[in-house]
């Protein structure tokens, strides 16, 4: 994991698990994770058109999973390693504002028990 | 780690509290104790922009203030469940995410409070479709290690 990865928005977040909950869509990450590909390479593993592989695709985009080059006449897909990094690394921030909120609270309730008045 | 961790996408937390049951689980309804614990380290939660109405339904909103630039988080949630004094459960609306907090009666006022997070949105939550996802979504992080350990190697 990388643990310099930008921090994703809840939206981002959102989206990105959203996005990978389809298993068309993880196995497309899979295959961009050995390096960028075309719309075409993209879609022959699959029994799909290539206009369902492009909904596919647009749903990774719009993640911010996959980015696609606008100038190339086949835009090859290019998976945004960090933005993956970030999502896995969501567990980590979560543990960590939880950890940080109940030392709080363990203070907090050490002075309300030694001080009665204030509960 | 002692705690289970099924998915990247799941945080399972669990803390020991050196108090009462009843007055833990009041700490996590009650705009005046929420304020001085809910922000992490460094972000406080003002009081006056704390709002509970803790039953199913109600609301459950915070203001996040940054101590260092003063910037904003919001969140706001709404009540599933409020059982006294043994479980809460909220979802935020902004985020999608759901959060339980279970409360356990350990005796000599000692409580155990278990928070579990999913950040799944509910269309993944029906029984079949969680077992499906979860471990899939497990082999695949796992996957994708593989590959990027390859790549590296």
């Amino acid at each position: 994991m990388n643990v310099n990865s930008p921090p994703l928005t809840e939206d981002q977040l959102n989206a990105t698990f959203a996005a990978l909950a389809d298993p068309t869509r993880r196995a497309i990450v899979a295959r961009l994770a050995r390096g960028d590909a075309t719309v075409n390479e993209l879609a022959s593993p699959f029994e799909m058109t290539l206009p369902a592989i492009s909904k596919h695709l647009k749903v990774l985009e719009h993640s911010g999973l996959i980015s696609r080059t606008r100038r190339a006449q086949f835009r090859p897909c290019h998976l945004e390693r960090p933005v993956l990094d970030s999502a896995v690394s969501w567990i980590d921030k979560s543990r960590r504002v939880w950890t940080e909120r109940f030392d709080k609270l363990a203070d907090h309730l050490s002075d309300v028990r030694f001080d009665p008045a204030k509960d | 780690m002692s705690d289970q961790q099924p998915a990247a996408d799941e945080l399972h937390f669990t803390r020991v509290f050196a108090a009462p049951r009843e007055l833990v689980f009041r700490c996590m309804i009650d705009p005046e104790h929420l304020s001085r614990f809910w922000g992490p380290a460094g972000v406080s939660a003002p009081i006056e922009r704390i709002r509970v109405d803790a039953r199913a339904g109600g609301l459950f909103e915070t203001v996040m203030v940054n101590d260092a630039d003063g910037s904003e988080y919001p969140t706001r949630a709404i009540y599933l469940e409020v059982v006294e004094p043994e479980r809460l459960v909220w979802r935020e609306t902004h985020s999608g995410m759901t959060i339980s907090a279970t409360f356990t009666d350990l005796g000599d006022a000692r409580t155990e409070v278990r928070i579990h997070q999913t950040n799944v949105p509910e269309t993944y939550r029906s029984p079949e479709a969680q077992v499906g996802f979860l471990s899939s979504l497990d082999r695949f992080s796992g996957y994708l290690d593989y590959l990027g350990r390859r790549s590296e190697g």
